[in-house]
């Protein structure tokens, strides 16, 4: 489904769900609010550490230098910026943002766990509308973020105002897996282990259900492609991972 | 074929993480490889495709990738087989040098990194085996062991200390059996592809011969 529709119809997608544009935000928050205690301990359960293989390489595309500054969007608890705090160094900058309060201070428990605060700022920002000046930032990082967000065309722009020319931007997503049979393992693992996990470790299976619902919901590789084209992004490209489960999707400010 | 960037990155993990905890265990490594910085070397291994790139941070400290901007210090090319055969010399550092292993760039670093690394005295075979499965993983310890001239004897201690650090430190949770099995059938889709298609190649290269022969 498009923003298009979106705009038009006056409701989002929430999972499964239609609910008003208005209230998408406010339920994706109860979502993330009732997981972020634990949401590290599920994210290494669910993918089986797959996650961190999946940002890792995500860094690496990012080719982030000393001094530079990098934005990572919907950044939860603060994994990737954790690294990027250490490949900009004292010189640069980190800005760790989220739309959500909890686990933004789950984040910022964990960096300073981890002795990683000193060039990292913490915001809380709405990916849609980024507080920051337009050609700002040199790399920006969206993980598992994007299919949360209400209109995600218009988050993508954002990122491309706020970019330097010749800044990056880079989307890590769940995405549609290459082969049919491998698209239905997984189908049975996320809408039936993955709830069951939930309730066993945070007694909330629904949230879980969600974030396999919107897992659904979100743009194949090259619709997304399409979105970040037209956001004015050039050089744009994607990379499967693990068959397809995740992609990652680059564009350039040019 | 492209490879899964998410198995790269496993292997890099896996291979960084024992040689981290390795330096960790050898002082004065450390040291040495700090003097190192900035070094980058490119792996280039032409079939199946396949590039790396190894580099010295400032702390001394080692990390793999397979995607890199900046330019390499020095740069080795071949095929698996052209690799392979630097594993069966008996002298794998003269083999990597005067072997069909094409090196440009500045190869004294490379051999000073090699040293080191191979003074180390790593077992690669578990952590590798790990990442990407017996059959690859084997030939790829193979190949990284006869590159640093590690002995072939196995370190018991060691090996365990390294998967206790793996699970602990790199704070990789157990994998879940079911996601264990999948990963690996997709692994197995992607070689039983890869032969297929070497197949294809092999009966049109005969079909285009027979041709030949007719006319
Ligand atoms: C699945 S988590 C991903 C966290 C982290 N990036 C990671 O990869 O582990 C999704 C995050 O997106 C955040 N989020 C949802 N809608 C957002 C929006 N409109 N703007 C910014 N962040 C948002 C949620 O609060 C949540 O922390």
């Amino acid at each position: 489904m498009s923003s298009q529709d979106n705009l038009t119809d006056d409701t989002t997608d929430f999972g499964y769900e239609r609910v008003k544009m208005a209230e998408k935000a406010g339920r994706v928050r109860e979502v993330f609010d009732s997981v972020a205690a634990q949401y590290d301990l599920m994210n290494d359960l669910m993918s089986g550490g797959l996650h961190r293989l999946w940002k890792r390489f995500t860094i690496e595309l990012s080719a982030v230098r000393s001094g530079q500054t990098v934005l990572d969007i919907a950044g939860g608890t603060g994994d990737l910026a954790a690294k990027f705090s250490k490949l900009v160094g004292a010189d640069g900058k980190v800005i760790l943002a989220d739309i959500n309060a909890a686990m933004l201070s789950v984040g910022r428990d964990r960096l300073i766990d981890k002795g990683a605060l000193s060039n990292i700022d913490v915001v809380q920002a709405d990916a849609q509308f980024l507080p920051f000046d337009d050609n700002s930032i040199d790399c920006i990082t969206i993980a598992f973020g994007l299919r949360n967000v209400t209109d995600k065309a218009k988050a993508v722009r954002s990122m491309h105002r706020v970019l330097k020319p010749g800044g990056r931007v880079l989307v890590l997503e769940f995405s549609k897996p290459t082969s049919p049979l491998l698209s239905k393992v997984y189908d049975a693992y996320s809408f039936s282990a993955l709830p069951a996990m939930g309730k066993l470790i945070t007694d909330d299976a629904d949230s879980y259900r969600y974030l396999a619902e919107s897992i659904r919901k979100h743009p194949d590789q090259e619709s997304l492609l399409e979105m970040v084209e037209d956001a004015g992004f050039v050089d744009c490209r994607y990379h499967n991972m693990t068959g397809g489960i995740v992609a990652v999707h680059r564009g350039i400010k040019g | 074929m492209e490879h899964d960037p998410a198995v790269i990155a496993g292997v890099s993990f896996a291979i960084e993480t024992v040689i981290a905890k390795a330096i960790e265990l050898s002082p004065g490594a450390q040291n040495r490889l700090k003097q190192l910085h900035p070094l980058t070397i490119e792996i280039h291994c032409t079939q199946p495709e396949l590039e790396m790139f190894v580099s010295v941070e400032e702390d001394g400290g080692i990390q793999l990738a397979s995607y890199w901007e900046t330019k390499a210090t020095v740069s080795i090319e071949g095929t698996w087989r052209d690799f392979s055969r630097v594993t069966t010399a008996s002298d794998p550092a003269a083999a990597l040098i005067n072997g069909d292993v094409k090196i440009s760039g500045d190869t004294a670093p490379l051999m000073q990194l090699q040293t080191i690394v191979g003074d180390l005295d790593i077992d690669w075979e578990a952590p590798i085996v790990n990442a990407i499965g017996p059959v690859f993983g084997h030939q790829l310890a193979e190949v990284i062991r006869a590159i640093t001239r590690t002995s072939g004897t196995t370190h018991r201690r060691l090996k365990r200390q390294l998967s206790e650090f793996i699970l602990e430190e790199g704070r990789l949770s157990p994998p879940k059996p079911e996601l264990d099995s999948f990963f690996t059938a997709v692994d197995d889709l992607v070689l039983r592809t890869d032969r297929i298609e070497s197949r294809l190649k092999r009966i049109k290269k005969r079909a285009a011969s027979l041709t030949g022969a007719i006319e």
